[in-house]
């Protein structure tokens, strides 16, 4: 089961990646913004995994309730970014 | 970044997830020592819901709540816990930060001196890092200068 869980973090790896250079080099503050949330939310289950590998669920279960909340008000600030300046 | 506007479902929803979100700051700080986390993260997560709270209220009911002044305060204070716990282990005649010797005062067995001394300096941590927190992001969001202040300057030009 190990294994099966340590592909599954593999795969999401290469995604983070992925989503990582639409965050860094898209174009535009949208493009970059959707990469970044998706990055989070790739993170979360990541750290999921991790914690079932070392068979710790309940400490790192911490953990990634304060990643996906830092995510949603980081999903927050952008859009009154975007709202205020009043064009994407 | 401190307009206030009027997104009911923004409100609503930092109305509803503020409370829960410092519960579960307390919690961090609380279980430091036996979980992941501890002061400073506690004190991150306490300080993001405040930031939350001036993100989605607008800057004038923020500091109804938190104001610049009390987030100095805040900040002195929990540095005052921090080195009062300190300097008591001092007096008490072993190290800097030494719990050990706690136990006379608070008339429990050492080891659980350690722990409620390492709890106290935590708690201190906490209000700290809060306070330094909101006060960064107060600072960013109104450029250095209090709205009411530029019009106060306005007026004496």
């Amino acid at each position: 089961m190990n294994n099966f869980f340590l592909c599954l973090g593999m795969g999401l790896f290469t995604l983070v990646l992925l989503c990582l250079y639409r965050g860094v080099l898209g174009p535009g503050v949208l493009n970059r913004i959707a990469g970044i949330c998706a990055i989070g939310t790739k993170t979360l289950v990541i750290l999921l995994l991790m914690g079932f590998i070392y068979n710790r669920v309940e400490m790192f279960i911490d953990i990634s309730m304060v990643y996906a909340l830092l995510n949603f008000i980081a999903t927050i600030t952008a859009a009154k970014y975007l709202e205020i300046k009043g064009e994407v | 970044m401190t307009r206030v506007t009027d997104d009911i479902i923004i409100r609503t929803v930092a109305r509803v997830i503020i409370p829960f979100i410092q519960i579960y700051a307390l919690y961090v700080i609380m279980h430091g020592h036996h979980s992941p986390g501890g002061g400073f993260q506690g004190g991150v997560i306490l300080g993001a819901s405040f930031i939350l709270y001036l993100l989605t209220h607008g800057l004038e009911e923020a500091k109804v709540r938190m104001s610049e002044m009390k987030a100095g305060l805040f900040s002195s204070f929990g540095l005052l816990i921090y080195s009062g716990i300190g300097l008591l282990c001092l007096i008490l005649g072993s190290n800097y930060l030494d719990y050990g010797k706690l136990s006379t005062i608070l008339r429990v067995i050492p080891a659980q001196a350690r722990s409620l001394g390492i709890l106290g300096v935590e708690i201190g941590v906490g209000i700290t890092v809060m306070a330094v927190m909101f006060s960064i992001f107060f600072d960013i969001s109104t450029g250095g200068t209090i709205p009411e202040d530029e019009e106060n300057l306005r007026e004496e030009r």
